[in-house]
C-alpha cells in the first residue's frame, strides 16, 4: 500500500466535474483508491463519495492506494491533480 | 380531439395567477408529474425471497441504464451535448459503489426488500447532499431525486417520462419538471405545462415555447391543489389557469382559443409577405433563440435570420461546454438558418446571469461588475475556445459575432484582436476560415457617447435595450419602490437611440434592436421612425410586427419619431402615440394579444 499527500490547486475545488474525472481514472484501474479528507475517508471510485467530500481549493488530501498497479494508478491521479482538472488554477 | 368536459360535482374552482412563459391556450386533463407520493413501507423478506429481489435489482439497474442511454442520445440530437452531459452523471451515480453497495447490503443482510433498500438508500443520499455548505453540491440533490423517480418508475413499469398510456394528450402539471423528464415528452402527448416554480428561462418554458405549447410557471401550489385527471385550462397568454372550471369559464376558453387560432393562421398567412411599410421601406425581422433546437422553427414565423443567440445558455450546465460541445451547438445553427445571417453573441455572463464555473458571488453591484465582455477579456482561455469553437462552425460564412457589453473603443479593439489571433492559429492549423462580421451591443451609455468612433470599427450595431435604459436611467427594475420609473419611450432613451442610428447609417452599418421593446406595438412605431434597421424579437412575435410594419408608412412614423425626441417625458410621448395610433393599432386586432410593457 502506498500513502500520499495531493493538493487541490484549480479554483473551484472537487466539485461534480473533477469528481467525475477522478472517478473515470479509479475506475479503470485495479486497486483501490481511497481519499482522506479532514478526517473523512471517501472511496475514490465512488463520484457520490468524492463529491461528498466537497474538498475546497487549496486543500491537502492523502490518497491510499492499494493494489497490483497502484503506482500507476498514483502516477495518473498525481497528473489530473497536477492538471488542475483541465481547469483554471486557484 | 373531444374531451370530456364534465367534473366530478363537487371538485373546487381555483383561478391561479402566474407568469405566461409560452403563448397560447389549452383544456385538458391534469397529468400530475409530481415528486413521487407514493409512501414505500419498511418491508422484511423471507431469505428464500433475497436472491429474486438481487436478480430485480440487478434488472432495474439494466433497465434504467438503457432509459438513459437513450436520452442522452435523444437530448444530444434534439438540445445539445451541454443539455446532454447531465445524463452522463446521471449513468456514473448509477453505478456508484456507494449506491449500489449500500443497496445490496440492506437486502441482504437486513433482509429488507429492493423497494425499501432503494428507497432509503437514495434518500439518505439526497439528503447528505442537501446538508453540504456547496451550492453546486446542493444542485446535485436535484440529479439524485430525478433518478430516484426513474428507478422507481421501472421498477413500477410505469412509464415515467412519456405520456404514451393516456390515450389524449395531457396537461403536464408539477412543481418543477426536471430535465430528463421534459425530454422524453414527445410533441402531440403534451397540450401544456402549468408548474409552481420556475420563470421565462427554466428549462420548462425554454422547451415549451420551442414545441409551441402553452406555459405559465410560479403557480406557487398548483401541483398540490390539481388531482390527476382533473379539469384544468392554461392560458399562457395572460399567465393563469383556472382549475376545475365551469361551464361558462369553458365557453370563454372557447372563444378566446378560437380568436387566438383564428389570428395565428391569418398571421401564418402573412409568413411569405415582405416586412415592409406601405412607402416601401424595408425591415428586417430576426428572432431572438436561446437553445439551438429552437432555430429549427424560427423560419416557420417567418423571421430571415437570427438576430441574437444568447451563447451562455450553453454554459449553464454542470461544466463549462467543451470547444467540441460549442462548435456542434453553433454549427446546428448555422446550418439550419444557412444562408441566413445568425448572429452569435459572445458569452455574456455575470449581472443575473450565473455561471457555476466563472461567476464570482457577493458582487456588492452585479450589473455594473465582472460581466460580459470584461469575463471574457479577462478569462482569455474561455473566451478563446468559444471563439474557436464560432470561427469553425462557420463553414457557411453566415456567422455574425456579436460582443456584448462594450463601453469603449479598446474594448472593441482588444475583442477583435482575440478574433484575429484565433483565425490566424487556426489558420496555420490549416482551417479555411470565412470573413466574419463583428458588431457589438450598444447598451452601456459611454458606448453611444462614443459612437461615432465605434461605427467606424464595428460591422453593425446591436442596441440591448434592457441595459441601456437601466443605465441611462439609473433605474433597477426589479426594485418595486422605483419599477415605474422604467419607461422604454423616455426621451433621453429615444435620443440615444438616434444618435445610435444616425452615427451608423454615417459609416454605412446597420443598427438592430433586440430587446424588449422590439416587439411591443408603440415602440416599433418608434424605432422604425427614428431609422432602425432590424429587428429582433421572441419568434412568435414576429408576425405581428410584420402586420404593424405593413400597415404603417415609414414617412409617418418618421415625423412622430423625430417629435417625440423633444418631448418632456415619456408619459407625453406616451400620450401622443396612443393619439395618433391607438385606433390603427387597435384596429388590426394586435393589442387583444400582445401583452404591452407599459402600464
Amino acid at each position: 500500500m502506498i500513502t500520499k499527500t495531493l493538493t487541490v490547486t484549480n479554483k473551484l475545488g472537487i466539485h461534480a466535474r473533477p469528481a467525475g474525472l477522478i472517478v473515470d481514472t479509479t475506475s479503470q484501474m485495479k486497486s483501490d483508491v481511497t481519499f482522506i479528507f479532514d478526517g473523512t475517508r471517501a472511496n475514490a471510485k465512488s463520484i457520490l463519495n468524492v463529491m461528498m467530500l466537497a474538498v475546497p481549493p487549496g486543500s491537502e488530501i492523502e490518497v491510499e492506494i492499494e493494489g497490483d498497479d497502484e503506482e500507476e494508478t498514483f502516477q495518473k491521479l498525481e497528473q489530473l491533480f497536477h492538471d488542475n482538472f483541465n481547469e483554471e488554477p486557484a | 380531439m373531444t374531451i370530456s368536459t364534465k367534473n366530478p360535482p363537487k371538485a373546487p374552482r381555483y383561478v391561479i395567477n402566474g407568469l405566461a412563459t409560452s403563448p397560447g391556450y389549452a383544456l385538458g386533463r391534469v397529468h400530475k408529474v409530481a415528486a413521487r407520493e407514493v409512501t414505500i413501507v419498511e418491508e422484511d423478506i423471507p431469505e428464500e425471497r433475497v436472491n429474486a429481489e438481487l436478480h430485480l435489482f440487478q434488472t432495474t439497474l439494466d433497465k434504467t441504464f438503457k432509459e438513459i442511454t437513450k436520452i442522452k442520445e435523444a437530448t444530444l440530437e434534439r438540445v445539445g451535448a451541454n443539455e446532454a452531459r447531465i445524463f452522463d452523471s446521471h449513468l456514473m451515480i448509477l453505478k456508484d459503489p456507494m449506491l449500489t453497495g449500500s443497496v445490496l447490503k440492506i437486502i441482504k443482510d437486513k433482509r429488507k426488500s429492493l423497494r425499501w433498500a432503494l428507497h432509503t438508500t437514495i434518500t439518505g443520499l439526497i439528503t447528505q447532499f442537501e446538508q453540504i455548505k456547496n451550492e453546486m453540491m446542493q444542485e446535485r440533490a436535484m440529479d439524485l431525486r430525478d433518478l430516484y423517480n426513474r428507478i422507481f418508475s421501472i421498477l413500477d413499469d410505469s412509464a415515467p417520462v412519456s405520456a404514451t398510456h393516456l390515450d389524449e394528450p395531457v396537461i403536464y402539471v408539477g412543481h418543477e419538471l426536471s430535465p430528463s423528464l421534459l425530454m422524453g415528452i414527445k410533441p402531440g402527448e403534451v397540450l401544456a405545462f402549468a408548474t409552481d416554480s420556475g420563470g421565462r428561462t427554466s428549462h420548462t418554458s425554454i422547451l415549451a415555447r420551442a414545441m409551441q405549447v402553452p406555459s405559465v410557471s410560479g403557480l406557487r401550489n398548483i401541483s398540490a391543489l390539481a388531482q390527476e385527471g382533473a379539469l384544468i385550462i392554461v392560458d399562457g397568454t395572460l399567465g393563469l389557469v383556472i382549475l376545475n372550471p365551469n361551464e361558462s369559464d369553458i365557453s370563454e376558453f372557447r372563444g378566446k382559443q378560437d380568436v387566438y387560432l383564428q389570428q395565428q393562421r391569418e398571421l401564418f398567412t402573412m409568413r411569405q409577405l415582405e416586412p415592409m411599410t406601405r412607402d416601401g421601406k424595408f425591415i428586417t425581422l430576426h428572432a431572438n433563440i436561446e437553445l439551438p433546437i429552437e432555430a429549427d422553427k424560427v423560419q416557420d414565423y417567418g423571421a430571415t435570420g437570427i438576430g441574437l443567440y444568447r451563447s451562455e445558455f450553453l454554459f449553464f450546465g454542470h461544466s463549462l461546454p467543451s470547444l467540441e460541445e460549442q462548435r456542434e451547438a453553433y454549427n446546428h445553427i448555422l446550418n439550419e438558418l444557412a444562408p441566413c445571417p445568425v448572429t452569435i453573441r459572445t458569452l455574456d455572463a455575470g449581472g443575473d446571469k450565473l455561471v457555476s464555473e466563472i461567476s464570482v458571488l457577493n458582487e456588492s453591484n452585479p450589473f455594473m461588475g465582472w460581466r460580459s465582455i470584461r469575463v471574457c477579456l479577462d478569462r482569455v482561455d474561455i473566451f478563446h475556445e468559444q471563439l474557436k469553437a464560432l470561427l469553425t462552425a462557420n463553414e457557411k460564412g453566415n456567422l455574425r459575432i456579436l460582443l456584448p457589453m462594450i463601453s469603449g473603443l479598446h474594448e472593441l479593439r482588444q475583442a477583435k484582436a482575440h478574433i484575429r489571433a484565433c483565425q490566424e492559429e487556426l489558420e496555420q492549423e490549416g482551417h479555411k476560415i470565412p470573413h466574419v462580421e463583428v458588431g457589438i451591443m450598444i447598451e452601456v451609455p459611454a458606448a453611444v457617447m462614443q459612437v461615432e468612433q465605434l461605427a467606424k470599427e464595428a460591422d453593425f450595431f446591436s442596441i440591448g435595450t434592457n441595459d441601456l435604459i437601466q443605465f441611462t436611467l439609473a433605474v433597477d427594475r426589479t426594485n418595486e419602490m422605483i419599477a415605474d420609473m422604467f419607461e422604454p419611450h423616455h426621451p433621453a432613451i429615444l435620443n440615444m437611440i438616434y444618435m445610435t442610428v444616425v452615427a451608423a447609417h454615417k459609416e454605412g452599418i446597420p443598427v438592430a434592436v433586440c430587446g424588449e421593446m422590439s416587439a411591443d406595438p408603440f415602440s416599433i412605431l418608434l424605432l422604425i421612425g427614428l431609422g432602425v434597421d432590424e429587428l429582433s424579437m421572441t419568434p412568435w412575435s414576429i408576425m405581428e410586427a410584420k402586420k404593424i410594419i405593413r400597415s404603417i408608412n415609414y414617412e409617418d412614423v418618421n415625423e412622430i419619431a423625430l417629435h417625440a425626441l423633444k418631448l418632456d417625458d415619456a408619459e407625453s410621448v406616451n400620450a401622443y402615440l396612443h393619439q395618433r395610433y391607438a385606433q390603427s393599432i387597435a384596429d388590426l386586432g394586435i393589442n387583444s394579444y400582445v401583452p404591452t410593457k407599459k402600464k
